[in-house]
């Protein structure tokens, strides 16, 4: 809910102009009232419309500075005949009432221009950018008009000390937890300039091949095109630029050119070399500043290394990413090295800030009686996709085939970890492989993918919905027997959620000789000293603010599953990178900030980008996406080859061509 | 309890529906239209001859959609659709004129002519401008609004010239910078009203492909700026003479005056249908080597009647037409004469071993094979000089495909980089060893057993070790391969001179008959493949010769310092057998008033034939020419960009012999290596003397070559072999790595070299000149 003045968003109008302040009617879109701690928001104008919430804002200047932003904001356009001269007009139009000098002509070149900009410009932001600049003319004519009439300047023209901050976004990149320029690296595709995808993607994202094939994409929900027919394949478009470096090998795509090591004594610690660590080391890295991330395992990559299964996600090719980071100059990387509390203290005590980016490595139990994870054949998740991942990527140990060959597997999930397991079990030779899950089908889909899920049934997994191990049962030794309790779900009468509700009598055994808990995991918290005192969320992980991601220690930030709890790839990578950020200025100042494209980013965020009710135009309905090709079951069951072999060049472009390019801009003056 | 589990049967990920090529139907402006899912509207309107105005469309790259001029209405969509980029779905009804369609249309012209100086009347572009063009289309004679606009500088970039302020920012420059010529110099420097398009220096070409796509005057040719006006100049439909591609292009001739008021012709430039064809800096700025002493001498004439009378032989090269190769055919035929010509006899050596295995006289694919193509090897050639058309095919494959590009040879190249997804490096004189080695990898299930047999024999360890290519790096190139749709073998000119031309042939043979890749053979010299097919040739030389074009007792040549003035390849009419199997018409640009080589045979041979294109309905036909008169040949493109320049050959069977010879020991090469290789933009006598083209004579080496032959950068060298010294200047080229250096011979003109013919490596001695 937010105090306004006016507001105009999507279809919702807040008029209180002739009303009394106490007497406001409110919005209920979470526009930015405020723009920080420090700073009040006067106005706000986006796609869908503005807001002003302060009575004294001049409009025409507001309009003036939107415009101006639009066609000054220099990454997004100047791309298209329409927003590149339309945008100029605009804003040279509008600034020429605002100076008093307009004629009542203008508006209606104005209005000519900003049609053919809504209907033909390349980018939403050339077919958005008219929309609140045409609500302000109709809902402040008056405004407008007595500076042509009069031939006077608007009222704080000339002596304006607002100021006006824009961003752009788009709906996936809202959505995505890194917000990566996606339409920027589909575009690079579609204009088959591979090098300008993967950088664009890199802007924010160092993890491309990863993020490319295992990433459970969050950005596909918020596709507008979704609204027309089916969202873009986004994340499949990701892995044509990395891959294209790698067979390419020539220099690294970066976003930016690495700047030169700084040398000024300053350095950053970071704890784990998983997404999250090597993201913060990334555009640590690249502004120059010393980094050493200190790692347990003898090698790097965290959970996507030795958690994510080589089949579908190739070590070859995160090892790409890896080194992407590693080869930077000022980059140091320490394996084999654990860190407990002491060596933390000693840690906080060397460098300027610290990361903690260690993950959530510990499978927890299932909740079943007669559960003792010390019995033969109860394997934790974690270990068993460490020992699979180890011996087949990097010759460490034995092969798991040595204990699941010809057995029978019983995994309890329902998440990506799950998965994993009871692929590997197939390929390790399993003889039988049972998924048990308290939901159903849907639900499992939604927490993976549909192509994960469906390739496990393929490869002969038997998915076994509304289950939960009541007993396990042993003959001293070994597992022998699970009892299973089914259920099902009873709406509630009321209308209120469904209830799960045991069937009585439906309760069925399943012998088994291995039970492997994937339920869910949590953090290794040896790691803190106990008198830090650290604040800990709910979920027993690190708590930081969500914005900036210090913890409650000074100094020491954290990010990734050890901040969120078991979370995606993509998750751990916006949070460090933005802790990078705000590392790179704290370490020199003690204290915390966010950039303005951060903040704005934040706004964006609560307000919502996308808008699955919008209709939209412009574009050819019933285009279908593409699907890449998959290796067919009998070929991919047995082995590590990677299932997914991607879009052929074709394909790509094809599905590139889908992208609608929805940049929005957004502007608030202060 | 099963009951209670759920079973899936029947559904595979690997059943995918795919929708591309599947027949559609759509109404445009009430006509219907037949066309395939995956074509976009534009292009099916386009095939229908219906007309949607665009600005930014360039059909030789993928979509741009910068200017949203070809906005179409949908029935049953809201808003209007972009036709150039949209796929045409089946059923829909699309109609590509109203008023508000025309509208936009109009408002974007108008957008484009805010600023856009009204400089017309010293604009290059004037007459031939599409802003000109739509501007009239549009129908606007006013301008009702301007902007305020921001100094942009003008910058001038080796032959092209950019000026910001004429840009209309419609992007065709950096798309086939990007997707055909495959440099990416040009890109796009972003910033709304500022956004521009620079360039990175290092990596451009020079091939002016971006000045023809220029739909205004933003960018031109420093050259050619300020010099003529479009609409003055005569415009002469032509081949490029300097490569085998044969590229189409077109020459400008404009009357000028001097300053004594005597007219004469000059070719002011050359441009080509940049729609859907390029051509390369010596293509498009190679233009001026006529030969200027176009009179005719009866003395010199006579003389040369005499010499061919006396001669036993006729040396010349394949910098000729196809109707002149049949002249010195027939002088053959009919006096006993020996053809020489090294080059297109080492092509023939070649392609008859190629021949003997797949039982036709033509290789099996030509360049749009090569730029779809999802896999290419490629060994025997710096196919970056010897044909930057076949790089350009290759590039789009890259680009376009995202092919799998294996490149071989001794040297790695700079140019190939960005492109090539494996370079494997084999040792100077083991081709015979690298085509083995391949067969034996590519060659798979076959019953043949004369080349089982050979398979079975190799002793892949010792040629592995011998060529240095790895059995790793082809299990590699193998691995590549997997699922790959069309796969080409790209050969060239290291393989003709080599001593085993024919057996290498044969190998090359074995790979297109037994796997699914097909072959270009990409011929050394402009018309290499004409010739070889039409000319009977000798191996050995006589000892009384009349060169044509060539060094000899008596010499015929077109550059104005031989016995008797020939005309140039500028200055006749005649065909030539281009890379792509056709046969296709070179004009004249120039007028050439004296001699031409059918005056010559009229009078050997006591013949009356008026004119040299005489001689081509009269190509041999056993060869794969047809029956068909010069004047009946069709010329320019379709509108969907079918080049109907001459014709294809036909497809001749020729005797199949299975039987390969052995390989053999391998000679090594060691101490100074030199590569005969042409710069940037140089192939022949004609490039050398073009005026607006650079010369780069130097021999090119790393530092390492300079170490091990105890020289220095900037050193005069005196280059030694088989007895025959040359003099160059040296210089240090980081792009080139190992010890073998280039080694360039255009500029010879026509005096002997030690290394322009035959194998291109060659061992020689370095010595330093001493001042």
């Amino acid at each position: 809910m937010s105090k306004i003045y006016f507001s105009v968003w999507q279809d919702e109008v807040v008029d209180n102009r002739n009303k009394d302040c106490d007497d406001w009617a409110e919005s209920s879109h979470k526009l930015p009232v405020s723009y920080d701690s420090n700073n009040e928001t006067k106005a706000f104008v986006g796609w869908d419309g503005f807001a002003l919430f302060n009575k004294d804002v001049d409009v025409v200047q507001l309009a003036v500075n939107y415009a101006r932003q639009y066609q000054e904001y220099s990454e997004a356009c100047g791309r298209c005949a329409p927003g590149r001269w339309g945008g100029r007009i605009l804003y040279d139009v509008l600034d020429k009432i605002g100076r008093g000098e307009g004629e009542l002509s203008d508006l209606d070149h104005l209005k000519d221009i900003a049609s053919t900009m809504t209907v033909t410009s390349k980018c939403e932001i050339g077919k958005t950018v008219p929309v609140p600049l045409l609500q302000m003319i109709e809902y402040f004519e008056d405004d407008f008009v007595t500076c042509i009439n009069k031939k006077q300047k608007s009222k704080w023209y000339g002596i304006d000390d607002s100021k006006y901050i824009a961003n752009v976004t788009a709906p996936c990149t809202d959505m995505c937890p890194s917000h990566v320029d996606i339409p920027a690296y589909i575009e690079g595709v579609r204009d088959l300039n591979y090098e300008d995808s993967l950088s664009s993607t890199r802007q924010t994202m160092p993890l491309a091949h990863t993020c490319g094939r295992v990433c459970p994409h969050p950005c596909e929900d918020a596709c507008r095109r979704t609204n027309l027919d089916e969202p873009i394949s986004i994340m499949e478009l990701k892995r044509i630029g990395a891959d294209w470096e790698t067979d390419h090998a020539q220099d690294w795509f970066h976003p930016t050119k690495p700047k030169n090591p700084r040398n000024d004594g300053k350095k950053v610690a970071i704890i784990g070399a998983g997404p999250a660590g090597l993201t913060a080391a990334y555009y640590l890295g690249l502004e120059g500043i010393d980094v050493t991330i200190f790692e347990e395992l003898p090698v790097l990559g965290g959970e996507v290394a030795v958690g994510v299964p080589e089949y579908r996600m190739p070590i070859d090719k995160y090892n790409k990413d890896i080194q992407l980071v590693t080869d930077l100059e000022t980059v140091t990387v320490i394996t084999n090295h654990r860190v407990n509390a002491n060596r933390l203290k000693e840690i906080d005590e060397e460098f300027d800030a610290t990361l903690l980016g260690f993950g959530a490595r510990l499978s927890k139990k299932v909740r079943a009686s007669n559960e003792n994870p010390k019995m033969g054949g109860y394997w934790g998740a974690i270990e068993m996709l460490d020992k699979v991942n180890l011996w087949h990527k990097y010759d460490i140990g034995s092969p798991a085939s040595n204990e699941l060959k010809d057995k029978v597997v019983v995994c309890v999930g329902g998440g990506f970890t799950s998965m994993d397991v009871v692929r590997c079990s197939i390929r390790e030779g399993a003889k039988k492989v049972y998924m048990l899950y308290r939901r159903d089908e849907k639900t499992i889909i939604r927490n993976t993918t549909y192509e994960e899920y469906t390739e496990a049934v393929e490869e002969g997994v038997e998915f076994i919905f509304y289950s939960a191990i009541e007993e396990i049962y042993d003959d001293g030794n070994n597992i022998t027997k699970l009892k299973v309790n089914k259920f099902e779900l009873v709406p509630d009468p009321n209308g209120g959620r469904a209830q799960l509700v045991k069937i009585e009598g439906g309760d069925i055994e399943i012998e088994c000789d291995y039970l492997i808990p994937a339920v869910s995991q949590s953090l290794d918290l040896q790691i803190l000293p106990e008198e830090w005192n650290m604040e800990m969320t709910s979920w027993a992980s690190i708590m930081t603010n969500g914005r900036d991601y210090m913890t409650s220690r000074a100094g020491l930030f954290a990010a990734g599953d050890c901040e969120y709890g078991p979370m995606t790839i993509v998750n751990a990578v916006g949070q460090a990178k933005r802790a990078a950020s705000v590392i790179s200025r704290y370490i020199y100042t003690n204290e915390i900030s966010l950039t303005d494209d951060e903040i704005m980013e934040d706004h964006f965020n609560k307000l919502k980008v996308y808008n699955k009710n919008e209709k939209i135009t412009g574009w050819m309905p019933g285009l279908p996406r593409e699907h890449s090709e998959k290796l067919e079951t009998n070929v991919r069951k047995y082995n590590n080859k990677e299932v997914n072999l991607g879009f052929t060049a074709s394909e790509a472009q094809s599905e590139a061509e889908r992208c609608m390019r929805c940049y929005y801009i957004g502007m608030v003056s202060i | 309890m099963y009951e209670m589990l759920l079973y899936w049967d029947g559904i595979n990920m690997s059943e995918r529906i795919i929708h591309r090529g599947k027949a559609i139907n759509v109404t445009i402006d009430g006509k219907s239209c037949s066309g395939v899912y995956g074509q976009t509207i534009l292009e099916i309107a386009r095939e229908n001859e219906i007309y949607i105005p665009t600005m930014c469309h360039l059909t030789k790259v993928s979509p741009i959609a910068s200017c949203r001029m070809c906005v179409v209405d949908v029935e049953g969509v809201d808003g209007e659709i972009l036709s150039c980029q949209e796929k045409a779905v089946d059923g829909a009804v699309i109609n590509t004129n109203n008023d508000e369609l025309f509208k936009n249309r109009q408002n974007i012209v108008k957008l484009y002519d805010v600023n856009h100086p009204l400089q017309c009347g010293v604009c290059d572009k004037s007459g031939e401008c599409d802003l000109q063009n739509k501007t009239l289309e549009f129908k606007l004679d006013t301008q009702e609004f301007a902007v305020k606009d921001m100094p942009r500088k003008q910058k001038k970039w080796g032959v092209l010239s950019y000026d910001p302020s004429l840009c209309i920012m419609c992007e065709k420059c950096v798309h086939t910078c990007n997707e055909i010529i495959g440099t990416a110099a040009l890109y796009i420097k972003p910033g709304g009203y500022k956004s521009t398009i620079d360039i990175k220096m290092s990596k451009c070409e020079q091939c002016g492909d971006c000045i023809s796509v220029c739909p205004v005057g933003a960018l031109v040719s420093t050259d050619y700026k300020y010099t003529a006006n479009a609409w003055e100049s005569k415009q002469i439909p032509s081949s490029c003479a300097h490569c085998s591609s044969g590229c189409s292009l077109i020459y400008e001739v404009k009357n000028i005056r001097d300053g004594e008021f005597k007219q004469t012709e000059k070719i002011m430039r050359v441009k080509n249908e940049f729609e859907f064809a390029s051509l390369c800096g010596a293509g498009r700025f190679g233009f001026n080597f006529e030969n200027t002493n176009t009179f005719k001498d009866e003395e010199a004439f006579n003389k040369a009647v005499t010499a061919f009378k006396n001669a036993n032989t006729i040396k010349f090269n394949s910098y000729i037409t196809n109707e002149e190769a049949k002249i010195l055919q027939n002088l053959k035929e009919k006096t006993g004469l020996s053809l020489f010509n090294e080059d297109a006899y080492n092509y023939q050596q070649f392609m008859n071993g190629y021949s003997s295995i797949i039982g036709k006289k033509h290789y099996t694919t030509n360049s749009k094979g090569i730029s779809s193509s999802d896999a290419i090897i490629m060994l025997g050639t710096r196919i970056s000089r010897d044909n930057p058309g076949v790089k350009y095919n290759v590039n789009i494959a890259t680009k376009k495909q995202r092919a799998e590009f294996i490149y071989m040879h001794p040297i790695d190249d700079e140019a190939l980089k960005n492109k090539y997804t494996q370079f494997v490096k084999y040792e100077a004189g083991s081709e015979e060893a690298v085509l083995s080695l391949l067969v034996s990898y590519l060659v798979k299930d076959i019953t043949d057993s004369s080349i089982t047999t050979f398979i079975n024999d190799l002793d892949i360890g010792y040629l592995s070790g011998e060529s240095s290519v790895g059995e790793e790096e082809l299990e590699d190139i193998v691995q590549k391969l997997i699922r790959k749709q069309n796969k080409t073998l790209i050969v060239g000119t290291d393989l003709f001179g080599h001593k085993k031309s024919t057996n290498l042939g044969k190998l090359v043979g074995v790979i297109d008959r037994y796997t699914d890749f097909n072959v270009v053979v990409v011929p050394s010299q402009t018309n290499t493949l004409g010739v070889s097919l039409i000319c009977d040739l000798d191996k050995n030389i006589g000892d009384k010769t009349v060169g044509y074009n060539e060094i000899a007792d008596f010499v015929l040549s077109n550059n104005g310092k031989g016995d008797l003035d020939m005309p140039a390849l500028n200055q006749q009419e005649g065909t030539f057998v281009s890379l792509d199997k056709c046969i296709i018409n070179s004009n004249v640009a120039l007028d050439f008033n004296g001699y031409c080589l059918n005056d010559i045979a009229n009078a050997v041979l006591d013949e009356n034939n008026e004119l040299t294109i005489n001689y081509t309905s009269m190509l041999p036909t056993q060869s794969g020419f047809k029956v068909i008169n010069f004047d009946d040949l069709e010329n320019g493109f379709t509108n969907m960009g079918v080049d109907k320049r001459g014709y294809a050959l036909d497809d001749i069977d020729t005797q199949i012999d299975l039987t390969i010879g052995d390989i053999d020991d391998l000679t090594t090469y060691n101490g100074s290596v030199i590569y005969r290789c042409e710069p940037l933009h140089q192939f022949n006598k004609s490039t050398a003397i073009s005026p607006w083209l650079k010369a780069d004579t130097h021999l090119r080496g790393s530092a390492s070559f300079a170490q091990a032959a105890k020289i220095n950068a900037g050193d005069k060298v005196k280059v030694i072999c088989d007895g025959l010294s040359i003099e160059r200047v040296f210089k240090i080229d980081k792009t080139i790595k190992g010890t073998i250096a280039l080694y360039p011979t255009f500029d010879n003109g026509l005096s002997a070299d030690l290394v322009s013919l035959g194998y291109r490596f060659k061992q020689v001695k370095i010595e330093k000149v001493e001042a």
